[in-house]
This record gives structure tokens, C-alpha cells and sequence, in this order.
């Protein structure tokens, strides 16, 4: 018998998750907590459609799921090779150090 | 040989494309055939047509070729219209005209100045005698204003011919800006006459002209002189002229002396109908005449390079052809107008003949003593100068002149003035012409002459020579018909006596002053006498009052205006684009974080705009 968790509750838990994700990108300077950081604001995304899968019976939410950690998984294999970049150019994993492009 | 007529002014084009195409790459051989050789051929079917036209007695002959455009009701064609008019107009152009073509093969074979030139030279002049064909063919006045514009056009590059030479340049721009000062008036003219008759088919418009309200006809009739003026060098247009003398000498000859320049008396001649309504723009057409040849030839007077007393004596031989139509001796002005083209083509080609034997030398006070030595040149300028004096009964500008004169004297308005005007002017003109004719030819020798002419330079002078005799006897009773009759006063008149003496009691003057047997020294080196001299000199100083009131301040508003005060509107719009530029151009940091900061505050705010909705 499973306990019934309200859906409520577990979309606060998504949009603290959220929020947590968001703050991290934003004062973080180091590029690989930024990418984690994105993570975790992916994975509440994913939180909230499981949780509205549940809630209305339908498959989508878990469908949507896999597309966001196939999403992920990409992004990071793009992601590392831009770490492995910037960390030879500018020798340093500051994100701010790589700023040139700028008007 | 009528039905042929198409190929009057075909042949001079084909010339013309044939040595534009070949880009100069023909021999100079075969570029003197295709030349002359077209404009001879021209010639002789022109004659053809001519005396069959003549003989079959018909008023006129058109052919159609085809139609230009059809615009709505406006459909106006490429025709051929043969009349008296057009018809000398159209033997003087193709007869002279290959009479000076003949001549430029020997005159600009192995040009020094200009090496490479040859068949450039002769596309334009080509290209030149088809435009000029057209203008005198066209039975609409649209095709009349191609040739017209056409003829312009040549008149350009041919002046400019020598481009090395900056100068030469100059004087072509001022050929072509001045006479587009005429060729707009015209054109308005042209715009008036197809808004209130709504045709410019040229019998069409002169038939349905009666219709005209007067002041309108008077409008128009201005409209179109301003464009003979400009065309033909009369005051106040006239400054081109004298400086588009720095084209070749056969140019000269053709362009600016026995074609080109009397489009403008073509002009009115032909839109006789149009000042027969309007009295006053006749009179103004009259008036331009008699001032243009006073003024000119007092200038002619104080000119030393024998090409520009030439430009300003045709100035104002042209002025007597205005003179003429003016006061309404229509046929007297058209029988001056080919006179004139045979002696003065003459003139300019024997002058040719020197200024090449003296190494391109025009100033007459370096010629001198070159009876002896250039025979031929000097009986060709002798007899040409004769006719442009109107030596009486031997001479074709005798008789020309004579009847403009006299038909003057019967004008009811003014035309005492307008005889003695012309009479005065004559005057000068044979105190000029002497005075050219005994400077340059006799006295001693300054520069030592070598005779290069050959057969082809040569022929022409000799056969011009008898038309500037003979044509004073060619009948100008076919004219007669189409513009009305001239005055028949006899010779035994006072007025035609004093018109027969006046000049040659200028040819004595001239004579015993610059022969050296009457001593004026001191009337010309008086004070009064060399400010008379300059002032005529500078041609009445109508190039200072332009350069003053039209030259100068236009290039100061140039100066000015250098960044064109109309572009104003157009820098502003860059100028606010380029400050949101700027504005937008601070966002873009190259901070990620500060990025996905603004994107997180946007997406806030756009979610806080839709749930308070």
C-alpha cells in the first residue's frame, strides 16, 4: 500500500528544487557547479511532470521524463567539451573570465 | 528612288555601328571608306529622292516606318516627312556633310594630337549626321527631339574630342550645360503644345493650331525659340560657341557652322504656323536675331585665332537667319541658312587646310605671306570670304543676304531698324573678314608653312568654293511656296544701293587700316579705344557677367552644401539608430550569469503581467 503523497507537495519540493538550481547558476562562478546547478533545475522540471502524470493517470508526464534525461545527457556531452575548452584558453574554470564577447 | 528614302538616314547609323563595334580596330583605310562613304552614299540617294520628289510635284512625301510607342491616343511614329524645308536641310547635311567628312579623312589622317582617334572620330561624326538627319526628317516632334538631343550629344564628344587636353574638356561641358538651358524650354514648349492640342505630329499641331488661345500660342512660340537660341548660339545663349572651337577643325566646319548650330532656324522655320499666331514671339525671334549679329560681329572684330573669328561670324550670320524669320522673310532665311553652310563649311575648311600647314598655328598674327605659299586654302578662304561679305552678284551670300535685308526694310513694325542693324553689321563683317584675310595672308611670312593636303582635302575646297559662287544662283522659288514669298524691292531702291556699298566700303577700310596704309594707332592705344577693344574682345563680357552671376555662386552653394542639407534627414536616422545601438549594445555584458539573471527577472515578470490578468 503506497503512501499517497500530494501532489502539492511534491511541486513545492519541484520548485524549491527550482529555485535552488536557479540561485546556483546565478552565484556560482565555477562552470562545472553551474552545469550541476542546471541539472538539478532540469531534474524538478522532470519532477513536476512525473508528478502531473500521477495525479491525472497519463503516461506523458513519465514520457516527458525520459525526453528531459535525454535532453540532459546531450547537454552535458556538449557541455564537458566546452569545460575542457575554456579551462586550456583562459586556464581557469571561471565562467565571468570568458566574457569577450560583449558589445 | 523615293521609296529608298529610309536609307538617307539608315546609312550614316550602319557607318556609325559599324565603326563602334570594330572599337578602332579597322584599318585607317577602311575607316575613312565606311565614314565618307556612307555619308556619300546618303548623299546620293538623297539626291535621287530629290529630284523625283521635285518632279512629281507633290507638297510633300512621308514615309512610315513604324511606330514608336502606343501609349493610349499618344502613338507617335518613326516618319520620314520630305517637303522644300526638309529637303535642303537634308542635301545641305548630306552634301556638305560628305564634303567635310572627305576633307576630315585628310585632315585628321596621322593626327598627332590624337593618334588612335581615327575611327572614333568618324563613328561620332556619323553618329552625328543620322541625329541631325532625324531632327530635319521627323514629321513629330518627338523624333524631332531625339535628333535634336542626338545632335547635342555629338556636339559633346566631338568638342571634347581631344580629351588629354582638360580644357578641351571644359569647353565641351559648357557646350552641352549651356545649350540644355535651351533644350528645357523647348521641352516645356514641347509639353504646353502636346497639352493643348494633344498631338505632336508636327502637320497635325500646325493645322489644328488656330485652335491655340493666343497667349498660349505666344508661350509656346517663346518656349521653342529658347530652344533655337540655345541650339544656335544667339544671345544670351551664346557663350558655347567660340569655346567649341577647341574640337577638330572639320567639326567646326560641320557642327558648328553648317548644320548643328541652324537647327534652331529649322526649328522655327518649321513651326512657322505656330508664330504666325503669335506676332510678338515672331518679333522676339526677330529682336535675338539683330542683337546676336551685331554683338557677334563686333566681336569677330577683336579676335586674333582665325577659328574663333570664324565661330563669332557664324554667330552672326545665324543671327541674320533669325533676323529673317523674325521679320518674315521665312524662304530668304532658309536660302541664307545654305549659303551660309556652303561658305562657311568652306571657310572653316580652308582654315583647316592652314592651321595644319602651320602645325596647328590659329592666330592670325602668326600666319602671314601665305598667299604665295598655300595657293588653294587661300583662293578657298578668298572665295568664302567673299560670299560671307556678300561681294554683290558674283557671290551666293549676296543674294541671300541681300533679300533678308531687304525684306527687313519692308517689316512694318521696326524694320528700318532691323535694314540698318543689318547693314551696320554687314559692315563689320567685311571689316572682320578683311582684316582676317589680310593679316593672315599677306604681309611677311612669321611662320614657315608646309602643304601636306592631298587630292582629298583639297577636292572639297574647290568644289565648295563653286557652290559658295554658284548657289546664290540656285532657285529658291521652291521655298517660296511653303514659307511665303520675300520682298521684291529693286535694285535701283536707296536702300538696296546702300545695302549693295556698305560692305564694300568696309572691305576698303579694312583694307587701308590693317594693310598698314591708314594709321589708327592712336584711336586703338587710347585708353577709351583698348577698353572698347578688350571689352569686345571677351565677346561683350556675357562669360564674366555668367561666370559672376551663374558660375560663382553655384559653386559656393556647392562649397556650402557640401553635405547636402537634404541628406540631413537621412543622417538623423542613422544617428538615432546608432544611439539604440549603443544603448542596446551595453545589455550585451558577455557575462552568462548576467544573462540567465535578465532571463529569470523577465520570465518573472512576464508570469506576475499574465496571472494579473
Amino acid at each position: 500500500m503506497a503512501i499517497e503523497v500530494p501532489v502539492e507537495h511534491v511541486l513545492l519540493v519541484a520548485a524549491a528544487l527550482f529555485l535552488l538550481g536557479l540561485l546556483g547558476v546565478l552565484v556560482r562562478r565555477n562552470i562545472i557547479f553551474l552545469l550541476m546547478s542546471l541539472e538539478v533545475m532540469m531534474n524538478s522540471a522532470g519532477l513536476a511532470f512525473i508528478a502531473a502524470g500521477a495525479k491525472w493517470g497519463a503516461p506523458d508526464g513519465q514520457i516527458m521524463f525520459m525526453l528531459i534525461l535525454a535532453l540532459a545527457a546531450a547537454e552535458v556531452a556538449v557541455a564537458l567539451g566546452l569545460v575542457l575548452q575554456i579551462s586550456r584558453r583562459f586556464d581557469t574554470l571561471d565562467v565571468d573570465a570568458a566574457s569577450e564577447l560583449n558589445g | 528612288m523615293l521609296d529608298w528614302f529610309w536609307l538617307v538616314p539608315a546609312l550614316p547609323l550602319a557607318g556609325f555601328f559599324a565603326l563602334f563595334v570594330t572599337e578602332g580596330k579597322l584599318p585607317d583605310r577602311i575607316v575613312a571608306a565606311i565614314g565618307a562613304g556612307s555619308i556619300g552614299l546618303a548623299a546620293l540617294v538623297a539626291l535621287g529622292a530629290g529630284m523625283e520628289f521635285t518632279q512629281s510635284g507633290e507638297a510633300s512625301y512621308s514615309q512610315t516606318l513604324w511606330t514608336w510607342m502606343a501609349v493610349g491616343n499618344f502613338t507617335p511614329s518613326i516618319t520620314l516627312y520630305l517637303d522644300p524645308l526638309s529637303l535642303v536641310m537634308t542635301g545641305v547635311i548630306t552634301g556638305v556633310g560628305f564634303l567635310i567628312h572627305l576633307f576630315a579623312t585628310g585632315y585628321m589622317w596621322k593626327d598627332h594630337q590624337e593618334p588612335e582617334g581615327y575611327s572614333r572620330f568618324f563613328a561620332y561624326m556619323n553618329l552625328f549626321v543620322f541625329a541631325m538627319l532625324m531632327l530635319v526628317l521627323g514629321d513629330n516632334l518627338l523624333v524631332l527631339f531625339l535628333g535634336w538631343e542626338g545632335v547635342g550629344l555629338c556636339s559633346y564628344l566631338l568638342i571634347g574630342f581631344y580629351h588629354r587636353d582638360a580644357e578641351n574638356g571644359y569647353a565641351a561641358r559648357k557646350a552641352f550645360v549651356v545649350t540644355r538651358v535651351g533644350d528645357t524650354l523647348m521641352a516645356i514648349g514641347l509639353f504646353l503644345l502636346f497639352r493643348e492640342l494633344a498631338t505632336l505630329d508636327i502637320q497635325t499641331a500646325l493645322g489644328d493650331a488656330a485652335q491655340l488661345d493666343p497667349g498660349m500660342a505666344t508661350a509656346i512660340g517663346l518656349l521653342l525659340l529658347g530652344g533655337a537660341v540655345g541650339k544656335s548660339a544667339q544671345v544670351p545663349l551664346q557663350t558655347w560657341l567660340p569655346d567649341a572651337m577647341a574640337g577638330p577643325t572639320p567639326v567646326s566646319a560641320l557642327i558648328h557652322a553648317a548644320t548643328m548650330v541652324t537647327a534652331g532656324v529649322y526649328l522655327i522655320a518649321r513651326m512657322k504656323g505656330i508664330y504666325d499666331l503669335a506676332p510678338v514671339a515672331q518679333f522676339a525671334v526677330a529682336i535675338v536675331g539683330l542683337v546676336t549679329l551685331l554683338i557677334a560681329s563686333f566681336t569677330a572684330l577683336t579676335q586674333t585665332d582665325i577659328k574663333r573669328i570664324l565661330a563669332y561670324s557664324t554667330m552672326s550670320q545665324i543671327g541674320y537667319m533669325f533676323m529673317a524669320l523674325g521679320v518674315g522673310a521665312w524662304s530668304a532665311g532658309i536660302f541664307h541658312l545654305m549659303t551660309h553652310a556652303f561658305f562657311k563649311a568652306l571657310l572653316f575648311l580652308a582654315s583647316g587646310s592652314v592651321i595644319l600647314a602651320l602645325h596647328h598655328e590659329q592666330d592670325i598674327f602668326k600666319m602671314g605671306g601665305l598667299w604665295r605659299k598655300l595657293p588653294v586654302p587661300f583662293w578657298s578662304m578668298a572665295i568664302g570670304s567673299g560670299a560671307l561679305v556678300a561681294l554683290p552678284f558674283i557671290t551666293s551670300g549676296f543674294f541671300s543676304k541681300d533679300a533678308i535685308l531687304l525684306t527687313a526694310w519692308d517689316h512694318e513694325n521696326a524694320g528700318r531698324w532691323f535694314w540698318a542693324g543689318g547693314v551696320l553689321a554687314a559692315f563689320m563683317t567685311a571689316l572682320y573678314t578683311t582684316r582676317m584675310m589680310v593679316v593672315a595672308f599677306f604681309g611677311e611670312t612669321r611662320t614657315e608653312p608646309h602643304d601636306a593636303s592631298r587630292i582629298n582635302m583639297w577636292g572639297p575646297l574647290v568644289v565648295l568654293a563653286a557652290l559658295s559662287i554658284g548657289g546664290g544662283w540656285m532657285t529658291f522659288s521652291v521655298l517660296d511656296d511653303l514659307l511665303g514669298a520675300i520682298s521684291h524691292i529693286p535694285h535701283t531702291h536707296p536702300a538696296a544701293l546702300v545695302t549693295v556699298a556698305l560692305p564694300l566700303a568696309g572691305i576698303l577700310l579694312g583694307w587701308l587700316v590693317f594693310s598698314g596704309r591708314l594709321r589708327v594707332g592712336a584711336l586703338v592705344e587710347s585708353p577709351f579705344g583698348d577698353a572698347v577693344r578688350r571689352f569686345w574682345q571677351s565677346g561683350w563680357a556675357f562669360d564674366w557677367v555668367y561666370d559672376r552671376v551663374f558660375v560663382r555662386p553655384f559653386l559656393w552653394v556647392a562649397r556650402v552644401n557640401k553635405r547636402d542639407v537634404v541628406d540631413l534627414l537621412f543622417r538623423i536616422t542613422a544617428a538615432v539608430t546608432r544611439g539604440f545601438h549603443h544603448i542596446g549594445a551595453l545589455t550585451q555584458t558577455g557575462r552568462l550569469r548576467w544573462y540567465a539573471a535578465n532571463m529569470a527577472i523577465g520570465l518573472i515578470v512576464v508570469v506576475l503581467i499574465v496571472a494579473s490578468v
